[in-house]
């Protein structure tokens, strides 16, 4: 379906808001509403036809943000602006938010987690929505009408609204740096069993480092501190230089650490900003902003990092980790 | 029995196989009796009731009727008519709506619904909320709804990119035979043979009475319609087919149609399959949704499968009047500016035959059935 004109930029400038409003109270949420007065989006000269098209692509587009990957915030946001629109619509009979039942369970979650917190209005919120039947529970978000000529629509929905993507960390997580951990020291005690010398495995057995585990730790760490930076880093560019192009926000993002690191990758963003982009025909060519500085351990195997895991650079590597 | 729950198979297009009836139970097992019910109407809830599942305080669930209000998201009175934009709106939808409307304005003389909207919203509307009569016809609450688009087969080149299709609601415990009944095709009211010497003896069946074999494809596996004597098994050609040689398509079956509902059903949503009737009538079928049924959804068991959308076809008028649909088509006519020409009853015989109705000039005259004809 195609979209509503508009009404993103107006749903993430709510959002946005409610996110520097840095809360979750409905209050404040129906503030922010109010002030844009919110409710007049479904105004306008409509027939009943069109009109039920263009609340049932609204409801979608808001029911969105409700999901993850983004930030709580947006969420619950997202919870508010979803009763916000499903309540003052105009249709009648009201059209109903859609979910899925993959997505059920960690809405539940989401639910259990605003109770927990004690987030009483959006909990109630969320309760009060279920209770009046606005939803329509279904096999898959959307309809699916086999489209394959339509263009499926690539939105872009901004990068602040969402977490933090949490690959690393919902990789190597403390349950698996445990029984890695456990592994590890096995292995050793048995390599300890078929040596000569009792106490300590042989040289000859000597294939990874001993404390391999430690610093695989230890780079998670780093990696999740450098996604917090990055994130900060992000949103004070976007504030100075209005970025909208992801290449450019790429080499931003690069930069991280000192002030020092922060003023060369602006220099250098501002230098290469001129890059002459390749003609259609050679668009698969697209000219490449390598960054200069030197590559990062991340890619490279955690035996050979130790040393330079002190002083981690910002990295482009695209290789898949190695792990001799 | 709690099986993945359905997923995408082809990212945004179509989804991995799942078993209809076991979706209907997964959303049963993890919903409660206030999710489901049809009731029209649901009694306001007690402040108690609200504290008790919050973990609050009953002064604090009081305290959230009031902030969580709908109220407090209207703002003043000065905007109560919706068909007005307001002059000053921050929001970027209005005024691009509004330059938009005011465009229309520009150029549009009379801005009122044609007929084919009007049509198309009261397909959509008609039946919504409709509770019948009598209370067995109620559908039960946990029934699954299916939304299926039915293709009509290519008949114009115009048609060759957007092929129109009609959509049509079905709950999960009907027959696949119901739906097989409830599609309206013109191929079933062709009525064969030359009648250019007889006129007025075109016979009385057509020919969804003569040929009534019909089949779904769904899977690999093949629907017949065995209802009658006469159905025969349309699949069996195909099945013959792929198991000559080894084709790549596995284990294609072939079972009776009037035995399965749509929740026997292992498919999957928006990947299209097939229908096929009158030997060699071919329609396309792609389920596009399967949800839980709602109270505001019709509840009448009876009026289901139900038609919710079809494609409007202009109906080929008789080349004489202009006025009257086609129902002859003539070849080699002598006496018609066209091969193929199209004439309504009236026009035809007072061209073609004398009062005495005689057969004048040459010509081929086969009764002509408008594929318009189900607007």
């Amino acid at each position: 379906m195609s979209s509503v004109p508009g009404l993103q930029a107006d749903c993430e400038e709510l959002l946005g808001a409610f996110q520097e409003a840095d809360t979750v109270r409905f209050e404040r949420f129906a503030e922010l509403w109010r002030e844009r007065r919110f409710h007049t989006i479904f105004y306008g000269r409509i027939r009943a036809l069109e009109r039920n098209k263009l609340t049932k692509k609204t409801l979608e587009l808001a029911q969105q943000y409700f999901l993850p990957p983004y930030a709580f915030q947006i969420r619950v946001g997202a919870l508010y602006l979803l009763y916000g629109l499903y309540s003052t619509q105009l249709c009648q009979p009201k059209q109903k938010i859609r979910i899925a039942l993959k997505d059920w369970p960690e809405i539940q979650r989401f639910q259990q987690d605003l109770i927990d917190s004690q987030h009483y209005d959006a909990a109630y919120i969320f309760r009060t929505l279920r209770l009046s039947r606005a939803f329509h529970f279904t096999a898959m978000p959307k309809l699916l009408n086999y489209r394959t000529k339509k263009k499926i629509q690539e939105n872009e929905f901004k990068e602040e609204f969402k977490d933090p993507s949490n690959r690393v960390n919902s990789l190597i997580t403390n349950d698996v740096l445990e029984e890695l951990m456990n592994i590890h020291d096995h292995y050793q005690k048995m390599k300890c069993v078929i040596s000569a010398d009792k106490s300590q495995p042989d040289k000859a057995l000597s294939l990874i480092k001993d404390e391999f585990v430690v610093t695989l730790k230890d780079i998670t760490l780093e990696h999740q501190e450098w996604q917090q930076n990055r994130m900060k880093l992000f949103l004070n560019a976007k504030e100075t230089d209005e970025i909208s192009n992801k290449k450019e926000e790429g080499i931003l993002l690069e930069s991280e650490g000192s002030e020092r690191a922060n003023a060369l990758a602006r220099i250098k963003y501002r230098s290469y900003s001129a890059v002459v982009e390749a003609s259609k025909s050679r668009r698969h060519r697209q000219v490449k902003l390598e960054s200069s500085e030197s590559g990062s351990n991340y890619g490279k195997s955690p035996n050979r990092s130790k040393k330079n895991s002190r002083r981690p650079q910002p990295a482009r590597r695209r290789d898949s980790l190695e792990v001799k | 029995a709690a099986g993945a729950a359905p997923d995408y198979e082809a990212a945004e297009l179509y989804t991995r196989v799942f078993r209809v009836g076991a979706l209907g139970r997964c959303w049963r097992q993890r919903l409660g009796p206030p999710d489901l019910s049809l009731a029209a109407e649901v009694a306001a809830e007690a402040d108690a009731d609200v504290a008790a599942e919050l973990g609050c305080a009953v002064e604090t669930a009081a305290e959230l009727r009031g902030v969580c209000s709908i109220d407090m998201l209207m703002s003043s009175d000065k905007e109560k008519d919706p068909d007005v934009i307001p002059e000053d709106s921050s929001l970027l939808t209005l005024r691009i709506r509004k330059k938009a409307l005011e465009k229309r304005e520009e150029t549009i003389i009379v801005d009122r619904a044609c007929r084919q909207e009007t049509l198309a919203y009261e397909m959509e509307s008609h039946a919504i909320g409709k509770r019948p009569d009598n209370p067995t016809d109620l559908v039960e609450e946990g029934e699954l709804l299916l939304t299926l688009n039915i293709f009509y087969p290519v008949i114009f080149q115009k048609h060759k990119d957007h092929k129109p299709y009609q959509t049509v609601l079905v709950l999960g415990s009907q027959k696949l035979t119901e739906l097989r009944d409830s599609i309206s095709c013109v191929s079933d009211l062709q009525i064969g043979g030359e009648f250019s010497s007889q006129p007025d003896q075109a016979p009385e069946h057509i020919s969804k009475d003569l040929y009534k074999s019909a089949f779904f494809y769904f899977e690999g596996i093949f629907y017949n319609d065995r209802r009658y004597p006469e159905c025969r098994d349309l699949s069996r050609t195909i099945i013959e087919w792929s198991e000559s040689h080894d084709r790549g398509y596995g284990n294609l079956q072939s079972v009776k149609m009037e035995d399965y509902t749509f929740n026997d059903l292992s498919l999957k949503i928006g990947f299209p399959y097939l229908f096929c009737h009158q030997g060699n009538c071919e329609h396309i079928i792609i389920i596009t949704d399967i949800r839980l049924i709602h109270h505001d959804d019709c509840l009448d068991r009876k009026l289901y499968p139900l038609l919710i959308k079809k494609h409007w076809l202009c109906t080929r008028k008789c080349f004489v009047c202009k006025m009257y649909t086609a129902r002859w088509v003539t070849n080699k006519d002598s006496l018609a500016p066209e091969d193929p020409c199209f004439f309504c009853d009236v026009c035809f015989r007072m061209l073609h035959y004398d009062v005495e109705g005689n057969k004048l000039g040459e010509f081929l005259a086969y009764p002509y059935v408008d594929p318009g004809i189900f607007n």
